[in-house]
């Protein structure tokens, strides 16, 4: 990945993004295409957690998982961890929790996120920002180098999502496009 | 006496005759006068109406079809008007139709032109398509990367722009985050899932795709 040429693309266009504040009045359509596509986006953490979590993942492919998955949170969002094991939730920054995540002293591990939905709809903002949670159930299991499950968890997530409209130039075009970016993810429960 | 008496009877019997006579001629001419009136209005109406028609084929304000003017102008034609206005309107109105014949005809040139492009692009589009479906569906990393670096052989560059259509309402796209080919095809690795569809795409002037429009399915 060149990564100066991308940098120049994000920053002539994103990094200039400025937030778009007429869009008081979204048809249902566009609304329920906004849903979604925050939705889609916290199905992409899903998929980058069971990447990053994954021993047979090549540790250069979990490092660029881990950059992309970083993308998708607003800076200084924390994600909570709890175990069964102690009372306590533990929040980490973003990236340290995938750091951490993909160093988890398993021989296997097995990350799975399902029920993801809307607990909060997205509601605007004074600063035309669209903020909703989403609830989201996370299946773990640990196992060691004999394939015995040794640790398996269920937690409840709740992850707050911010969606803003914003324009960026690129080629000299003027594009809009909506910005999803995840808050925290607070533990909300945890079982067996 | 008696022979005045039959002298002025028939002077009346004439009379009478040559009153009716008299009479009934008048009443013919009359008729004719009558009947050649109603011919000239006839005429007249059928003039202005053939005017009508014609400043309305020049001015291209009838909703008939072109087959429909030239058959209007032939049957004008058929009248034989003798009127320079109507003779100068049918040739203005011939020139309009023959005008109108060569700008269908060039509209649907144009339309088969944009069709076949159209269908070209397609074919094209569905090529790329079965490109990051197969990326998508990739057995390992190593298929998928192998596939990726093929694909991005098609793009000026794997910063190529994308942009995907998330929903498009009133002829307003709105796109999610725009992000370049090489990520998108990372993504695509990722998620095991290709779920948009190409809808457009920009080529330099090697034939390479500088920039790619996805349309959420």
């Amino acid at each position: 990945m060149n990564k100066t040429a991308f940098l120049l693309i994000f920053a002539i266009g994103l990094g200039f993004a400025t937030p778009i504040f007429a869009q008081d009045n979204l048809s249902p359509e566009r609304k329920q295409a906004i849903d979604s596509l925050a939705m889609e986006k916290v199905r992409d953490l899903s998929k980058y957690i069971s990447i990053i979590g994954s021993k047979d993942t090549p540790w250069s492919e979990a490092n660029r998982v881990i950059d992309r998955a970083e993308e998708l949170f607003m800076t200084g969002s924390e994600i909570g961890v709890s175990s069964l094991v102690r009372e306590e939730i533990n929040y980490y920054g973003v990236r340290d929790y995938f750091e951490r995540l993909m160093r988890l002293n398993y021989n296997k591990v097995e990350i799975s996120w399902y029920n993801i939905e809307y607990v909060s709809d997205l509601q605007r903002q004074p600063d035309g920002t669209y903020v909703g949670v989403i609830t989201i159930f996370q299946k773990f299991k640990g196992y060691d180098k004999e394939g015995r499950l040794i640790y398996q968890d269920t937690t409840k997530k709740d992850i707050t999502v911010y969606v803003k409209r914003k324009e960026t130039q690129i080629g000299g075009r003027l594009i809009g496009f909506w910005d999803v970016l995840l808050g925290d993810i607070r533990v909300k429960e945890t079982s067996k | 006496m008696k022979q005045m008496l039959k002298i002025s009877s028939k002077l009346v019997v004439m009379m009478l005759i040559a009153t009716i006579a008299i009479g009934g001629a008048t009443s013919c001419k009359s008729k004719k006068k009558l009947a050649k009136e109603a011919a000239a209005a006839e005429y007249a109406a059928k003039v202005e109406q053939a005017k009508k028609d014609l400043n309305a084929i020049i001015n291209e304000e009838t909703s008939w079809t072109i087959d429909e003017q030239a058959e209007r102008v032939a049957t004008i034609k058929a009248y034989n008007i003798d009127d320079p206005e109507v003779k100068d309107l049918i040739v203005k109105a011939d020139q309009k139709i023959e005008e109108l014949r060569a700008r269908k005809a060039e509209e649907e040139r144009l339309k088969r032109e944009e069709e076949a492009r159209r269908k070209a692009a397609q074919s094209e589009f569905v090529v790329l398509d079965n490109s990051f479906n197969a990326i998508a569906n990739a057995v390992n990393y190593d298929a998928a990367n192998r596939k990726i670096d093929e694909t991005l052989q098609q793009f000026a560059s794997p910063d190529a722009l994308v942009l995907i259509i998330i929903s498009r309402d009133g002829g307003v796209n709105d796109y999610d985050r725009p992000t370049t080919i090489s990520r998108f095809l990372d993504y695509l690795k990722d998620k095991k899932q290709y779920k948009y569809k190409v809808e457009t795409l920009k080529r330099d002037s090697l034939g390479k795709i500088t920039e790619l429009e996805l349309i959420t399915k």
